[in-house]
């Protein structure tokens, strides 16, 4: 293993044991286990097949996702930064980047169990609970099946993976614990509601209609929405979707999950160095 | 000639808030162990701060010319920064597997290898200042920089720890120490550096220091260059008063507004 990839996995490690030890994850996993269960039992969607089930599931999944990010990202940068731990691990041949990726990276093996895990539980519960024979594997339009509830974890995951990353950017940017809460909270409901409260101004203002499907896959929680309603919930119901771009809803959530990676790693990088440039000026101001 | 140094500040001054906590600071590093030694508030954990890399200079620059090496320095910082959770072995193992080295090795080196299995919290303030040691010589650096290794810790411990500070010090590694406990600078610095409200009031091998301040012990040495008793600063030591934040306070004020700015060993 090369010197960079093996820095990355040994961050990677480290970072996926303090995880495993900390009870509070295994918790949220329950947590949201048990309230996917209760949705799915409310909604009565996971009795009658995958697709009824995802659209029981589907709003509920853009608050709950993107809680369970920030949770499982808010701290993670924070910890070693606010301790000190920070720079001792610079004085090792260990760069920002692939000890930010390593962090990141473990963050997010994180979220496939405590997030991934529960919602195959639930899908699983589907298979074997549900009236109607779930057991085709759908090739065409029109058939409930497991894969298209596969396709909705996928998405799941996706939009975890880019809340982790820029609720680890809000832990680089914070300076104690109280701030990272406060700044992760403001992410959280810029994320989840912001998104759609511009594209519904920008409506109001006199924006065609048919901007929306580009428009909406800029947010994550709009390109997660787009996604499902275009590969899973609109498979069993319109042959022709276009509801948002495939490609551009992908690649948004993957460009914020780079984003909150590239901007955790800038921070920790140069944070000092502005710092001390802000100090420089304030003494020059001061003379 | 003159090899180089292995770390050297020159101009280095730092500010927060714009406060000056360190001013017009130029040092040259060389191998063996170097005391930085002060009141509470003088730049000391700054000043170490800087030599690491950990801290930017607002003005200034320091250069690692005699650092080399994978991991060219080795860093413990005043307050002991390991993650609750893991165990002694496993913490060592974590910053061993960044430098290929062998972290029961180092264990032995502190004398830690029994306490191996115990977690970071279930550890005493020593032996994690110990544990911190052993991280800091891990790959063989060139510069080790320990923040109050004998800080808050009982006699035998204080002697432990400074031990095997000096014991990483030899032809080519310089050693780094800040400290209150004047008795063991004593007995095992080579060069010692005096801060006083952020600025190097006096610097250089302490025979020599010793000889131009006409003093016969460290005490005596640092009670003429800062005006205050190092016995005060001893007891500080004990743990009763914590410099949590590193610097940043503007030292005592009720010592003798006497500066001796510039001097430096260069």
């Amino acid at each position: 293993m090369s010197g960079r990839l093996s820095a990355v996995a040994t961050v990677f490690r480290r970072e996926l044991a303090t995880v495993v030890r900390t009870p509070g994850y295994g918790v949220l996993a329950v947590g949201l286990l048990v309230v996917l269960g209760g949705l799915l039992a409310a909604g009565g969607g996971g009795a009658t097949g995958f697709v009824p089930a995802v659209v029981d599931l589907l709003f509920p999944t853009e608050v709950l996702v993107p809680l369970a990010g920030v949770v499982l990202g808010y701290r993670a940068l924070l910890t070693d930064s606010a301790s000190g731990e920070l720079a001792v691990i610079r004085t090792y041949p260990v760069r920002i980047g692939e000890y930010v990726a390593g962090v990141v990276l473990a963050r997010l093996a994180a979220l496939g169990a405590a997030v991934g895990v529960p919602y195959a539980v639930v899908g699983v519960a589907v298979w074997l609970t549900a009236a109607p024979d779930t057991g085709i594997f759908a090739t065409h339009a029109g058939v409930d099946s497991p894969l298209l509830y596969v396709r909705f974890l996928a998405f799941v995951l996706l939009l975890g993976g880019a809340y982790v990353s820029l609720a680890a950017a809000v832990s680089a940017l914070a300076a104690s614990r109280r701030s990272a809460i406060a700044l992760g909270t403001l992410a959280l409901v810029a994320g989840v509601l912001g998104g759609d409260l511009v594209l519904l101004r920008s409506l109001a203002a006199g924006a065609s209609p048919s901007t929306v499907p580009a428009s909406l896959a800029l947010t994550p929680n709009g390109a997660f929405r787009g996604l499902v309603f275009e590969h899973v919930i609109g498979v069993a119901f319109a042959p022709e979707g276009g509801f948002v771009s495939t490609t551009r809803a992908v690649g948004s959530l993957v460009g914020w999950t780079l984003l909150g990676a590239v901007v955790a790693g800038t921070t920790l990088a140069y944070g000092g160095r502005v710092d001390a440039v802000v100090e420089r000026v304030r003494g020059g101001i001061g003379e | 000639m003159r090899e180089r140094p292995v770390a050297s500040l020159s101009g280095v001054a730092r500010t927060y808030g714009g406060v000056p906590v360190l001013d017009d600071v130029s040092l040259d590093i060389d191998p063996g162990v170097t005391a930085v030694i002060g009141p509470n508030g003088s730049g000391k954990s700054t000043l170490l701060g800087l030599l690491t890399g950990a801290v930017e200079p607002t003005t200034g620059t320091v250069e690692h010319p005699g650092a080399t090496g994978p991991k060219p320095i080795g860093y413990l910082p005043q307050r002991v920064p390991f993650r609750d959770g893991f165990t002694a072995r496993e913490t060592l193992a974590f910053y061993a597997r960044l430098v290929d080295d062998d972290p029961d090795a180092a264990l032995d080196r502190v004398g830690l290898r029994d306490a191996g299995d115990r977690r970071v919290e279930a550890l005493s303030g020593g032996m994690r200042r110990l544990l911190g040691i052993a991280q800091a010589v891990l790959g063989d650096p060139s510069l080790v920089v320990l923040d109050e290794p004998a800080s808050g810790l009982d006699p035998g411990m204080r002697e432990r720890a400074f031990h095997a500070a000096a014991e990483c010090a030899d032809g080519d590694t310089a050693v780094v120490v800040s400290s209150h406990a004047l008795d063991l600078v004593d007995a095992h610095a080579d060069r010692v550096v005096i801060l006083r409200r952020g600025r190097v009031a006096a610097a250089g091998p302490l025979e020599r220091l010793l000889d131009e301040h006409d003093a016969s012990t460290v005490s005596e040495l640092y009670r003429v260059v800062t005006g205050s008793s190092g016995a005060q600063t001893a007891v500080a030591d004990s743990g009763a008063v914590g410099n949590t934040n590193g610097e940043g306070g503007n030292g005592d004020d009720s010592e003798p507004d006497v500066h001796v700015t510039g001097v430096s060993d260069r």
